[in-house]
């Protein structure tokens, strides 16, 4: 009877091959060729030295965005999971109710509310900040410039993923044994070491499957960059982009781009893995 | 103490609250504004939901998202369900190297899997072409189509692979705490394989289903970026469609969305939430354990709740059915076709149901961004066009590339309209591959109560004192050609040391912080909006912002500027010839020109419109045009002369520029 049944995992066998491990292997083929002749080359790759600082910002940026959703988001799972059953319900929901708004809607509203002429310029016009600003060190301004910064850029990243961040943990957390927290303050353990000895270790894998699932997008977005950051931060999503549906058509550097990028993230991955399994099931809601 | 530590915790969880809902409710309130900013408020108002379901592009961008997501969930959930229950009688090694596969589009960043799919189907649809050739020249029996797109197809596909995953990591877990003899005690008791399946094996699984389906659609609607790398051009989902009007200029028909969307979400999860709570109660009062899943689904069912669950799904059901059926007709239907690629903001929206009206053939009519994407967009394999509207030197290029049809000048009556001034330019010396659309200048636009003095040199572009408040053209041509002319160099120059010292300028300029930003059509917004004081752009579009912002100026500065000529072409082996030249004549005729000059804030070249304008005017606006703006929209000759056009360059200096370009970027 089982052999009868693994026959279902083989069409799925052929459709992994050939959307997933052949696309892959297109984009590798693309990778190491030329663009005139197609002939085999390593060109793509030695030339990719003038986009250092691209993968620099790029890398930045995505962890200085996974940074702050881990500082926002640990606390927020782990007081989540405090509440009553009705509270976290509720919580739940509307942590996933925005994901279901397209994020370029999301990320979109961002634009009036940090614009020059923009809601947040305006608010600090109405509440005197530019006047007290210019009484104290005698510069006149008018208003920030906070769209077309990197800072826009990594608010946006920030906005966009962190229910991605305060999901697995929440989930991991949830699912602690409390007989564990009894034990150990049973053993004479008061709440700072229970949550540093006990909680935190035990969270860990959710913190990791956090980290991946906001750290991969951070870096390789295009549209966020686009929208935010107005063409002057460029990051590696925007160049890859470029190459293909943008102004400078060089399939082929993109995807010698892409390919040392997807390296990049699965080596940090392992690296960061090699602390802890990540949490298979963290994608469950 | 604990009571303090309560309050803290729900204050924190607030503010995350608050964070993550201040923008969508701003989305919401300015979608009732009277005025299009995102930012002022200028009264209440229906109007944008009004406009919105009038607002064919967007009607259709969100039938094809829900109608993508719905069928990639259903067969996703399918598939990935079987194929878990296959993987799990598998042996262990040999299902852990399957499930590492599986992983690989999870992981990955969406950019990669939609460049790699991309990359695949246009492999794909080469090979495929080469056999259909050779299928139909072998026999005559039936033909196979030789020429496939992106587009309806690879979308589906996309999203189905990138959902399948999630699927099974949902529902191997439940297979995996099944205990594995229950489906052999079912079998040995006398069931066959499928009423072990549905009586034991599904009912063990289902909330493994329900979450996987769950996820997949939420995948489905929230992505942009696989969509966007494999729907090709002819097909939209509401995020590509958004993305491109962000370009653009945003209509607050997008909040209008948003807004219904979101309200639509908000009350199908507080539908299912009461359902479930509802549920869970009743659990606790008459425990239905140990009562099979039928006769539980069926006292659910005869519950008030599950009246309405049991409506909403057979409403859902029907609803996706009728969609998939409409699709599929629509396609089906044999309208006459043309598919237009322009620029943004770039024709009178009324000719194009005009064209509707009096041919039936339907237009179907999209917008790139500058000639540098169109023209990747085309050489990706992503775009299924009949007639484009690129400039000069890029008609130049694809001309040099054999990528245009010449046209059958018996159909284009109307070309006979256009000035001589405009025909057999630089670009297609004969002209056998083009009918001028419209033509114009780049100047400078600006706004002069934020500046101090007059601009008369492209030097304002890169003047320190201006830091902060000048946007950058994004497209390289344009960009290094202004600090060509600012150099007095020629912008047709092919000598490398110049075309350096350009991009040094621009270099320069950029790290002293002089630019704000790069921007193509998102200019609109930001000039008008007064958040940027210089911008260089297009004169016509300067006759835009000009409506809604009367403090901007437009110059042409001392150094000269250039001059260009946007022309209709057809791509080669365009499968609409027919139609797409019945367009091109239309679009040349003088009512069209006269209309689409008015409108867009182009010249036309043909030489009635040009000669019977100013009269137009009057007679539409009650009052005679002003002789400034006549010289802006149609450039006296003696400024035309100082003006240089863009001429195709050789492919050195295009890489040449392409890398510049980038560079200037990082």
């Amino acid at each position: 009877m089982k052999r009868k049944l693994s026959l279902f995992a083989l069409p799925y066998a052929v459709w992994l091959a050939l959307l997933v491990v052949i696309p892959l292997v297109i984009m590798a083929v693309y990778a190491f060729t030329d663009s005139d002749s197609s002939a085999a080359t390593l060109e793509n790759f030695t030339d990719m030295g003038v986009y250092a600082s691209v993968f620099v910002r790029s890398f930045r940026l995505a962890a200085i965005a996974t940074l702050i959703c881990l500082l926002i988001g640990y606390p927020a799972a782990y007081f989540m999971a405090g509440e009553g059953p009705g509270f976290q319900r509720v919580a739940l929901a509307l942590i996933m109710l925005p994901m279901w708004m397209n994020f370029l809607l999301r990320t979109y509203s961002w634009m009036s509310i940090l614009e020059n002429n923009g809601l947040l310029n305006q608010l600090f016009q109405k509440i005197g900040l530019f006047s007290l600003i210019a009484s104290v060190s005698g510069q006149e301004i008018e208003s920030f410039q906070m769209l077309r910064t990197p800072g826009a850029v990594a608010l946006g990243m920030v906005y966009n993923y962190l229910p991605f961040m305060i999901l697995p943990i929440y989930s991991v957390i949830l699912k602690l044994d409390k007989n564990l927290l009894e034990a150990a303050r049973d053993l004479g353990a008061n709440s700072a070491q229970v949550f540093l000895r006990v909680i935190l270790p035990l969270s860990l894998p959710g913190v990791l499957s956090g980290v991946t699932m906001v750290f991969v997008p951070s870096v390789s977005t295009f549209a966020i960059s686009r929208l935010l950051g107005g063409g002057t931060q460029m990051m590696l999503g925007d160049l890859i982009e470029q190459q293909f549906l943008g102004g400078a058509y060089n399939p082929h550097l993109g995807a010698a781009i892409s390919m040392v990028m997807m390296v990049i993230v699965v080596l940090c991955m392992a690296l960061m893995n090699h602390f802890g399994e990540g949490e298979e099931q963290a994608v469950m809601l | 103490m604990k009571k303090n530590r309560r309050i803290g915790s729900r204050f924190l969880i607030g503010l995350v609250f608050l964070f993550l809902y201040a923008p969508i409710a701003l989305l919401i309130i300015f979608s009732f504004n009277e005025g299009d900013s995102g930012a002022v408020w200028k009264g209440f108002s229906l109007h944008w939901y009004a406009s919105m379901l009038r607002n064919r592009l967007i009607i259709e961008s969100v039938y094809m998202t829900l109608l993508v997501s719905l069928l990639a969930t259903v067969i996703a959930t399918f598939a990935g369900t079987f194929a878990a229950i296959g993987l799990y009688s598998l042996p262990r090694r040999r299902r852990d190297a399957i499930l590492t596969v599986n992983n690989i589009p999870m992981m990955n960043a969406d950019i990669v899997t939609g460049v790699s799919l991309c990359l695949f189907f246009v492999a794909f649809f080469q090979f495929w072409g080469r056999f259909a050739r050779w299928f139909n020249g072998a026999q005559t029996a039936f033909a196979l189509p030789e020429r496939l797109t992106l587009g309806f197809g690879t979308l589906l596909l996309a999203h189905i692979a990138f959902n399948i995953p999630y699927v099974i990591l949902n529902v191997a877990p439940k297979l995996r705490q099944m205990d594995g003899n229950l489906m052999d005690a079912a079998q040995d008791l006398g069931c066959t394989w499928m009423q072990g399946f549905w009586k034991v094996m599904l009912p063990e699984i289902k909330p493994g289903i329900i979450s996987g389906a769950l996820i997949a659609f939420t995948m489905s609607i929230d992505d942009f970026v696989i969509s966007y790398f494999t729907a090709g051009s002819s097909t939209s989902t509401l995020a590509m469609t958004i993305y491109g009007m962000t370009k653009r200029r945003v209509t607050p028909e997008i909040n209008a969305v948003s807004t219904l969307l979101f309200l639509t979400v908000l009350v199908l999860l507080v539908i299912v939430n009461i359902g479930e709570i509802r549920q869970e109660r009743r659990k606790r009062n008459a425990s239905l354990q140990g009562v099979p899943l039928g006769e539980k689904l069926r006292r659910f069912f005869a519950t008030r709740a599950g009246l309405y669950a049991k409506r909403g799904l057979t409403a859902a059901g029907v609803a996706a059915f009728v969609a998939a059926v409409l699709f599929l007709t629509r396609e089906t239907q044999s309208i006459p076709v043309v598919n237009v690629c322009s620029w943004g903001e770039y024709i009178d929206t009324d000719l194009i149901d005009q064209f509707e009206a009096e041919t039936g053939i339907r237009v179907n009519y999209q917008t790139a961004e500058s000639n540098e994407t169109m023209y990747s967009l085309l050489k990706s394999g992503g775009a299924d066009y009949d007639v484009i509207v690129p400039s000069d030197y890029m008609i130049a290029q694809l001309i040099e590339e054999g990528m245009l049809s010449e046209l059958n000048y018996d159909n284009i009556p109307n070309f006979q309209l256009i000035d001589p001034r405009f025909r057999n330019l630089s670009y297609d010396p004969e002209n056998k591959y083009t009918v001028p659309y419209a033509w114009g200048t780049l100047g400078i636009i600006y706004n002069p109560t934020m500046i101090d003095g007059e601009i008369t040199s492209w030097g304002a572009l890169y003047d320190e004192r201006n830091a902060g408040k000048v946007l950058l053209i994004n497209n390289s041509r344009d960009a290094i050609g202004e600090a060509l002319m600012y150099l007095g160099y020629s912008v047709n120059t092919t000598d490398e040391s110049e075309i350096r010292a350009a991009y040094q300028v621009l270099d320069d300029a950029s790290r002293r912080g002089v630019f704000q930003g790069k921007v193509m059509d998102e200019v609109f917004q930001t000039m008008e909006g007064g958040n940027a004081a210089i911008a260089s752009y297009y004169a016509g579009d300067y006759l835009s912002m000009l409506e809604n912002n009367e403090d901007l100026r437009y110059v042409i500065p001392d150094e000269g500027a250039n001059w260009f000529v946007d022309a209709m072409c057809i791509l080669k082996d365009a499968p609409h010839m027919e139609e797409a030249e019945a367009w091109i004549n239309f679009i040349a005729s003088t009512e069209a020109s006269l209309a689409n000059m008015d409108y867009i804030g182009y010249a036309s070249p043909n030489a009635e419109a040009l000669e019977q304008y100013p009269a137009y005017y009057e007679e539409l606006y009650g009052e005679p045009m002003e002789p400034e703006i006549y010289d802006i929209l149609v450039t006296p000759p003696e400024v035309l002369a100082r003006c240089e056009m863009y001429e195709n360059s050789p492919p050195d200096t295009r890489a040449l520029y392409n890398r510049l370009w980038i560079q200037l970027g990082i």
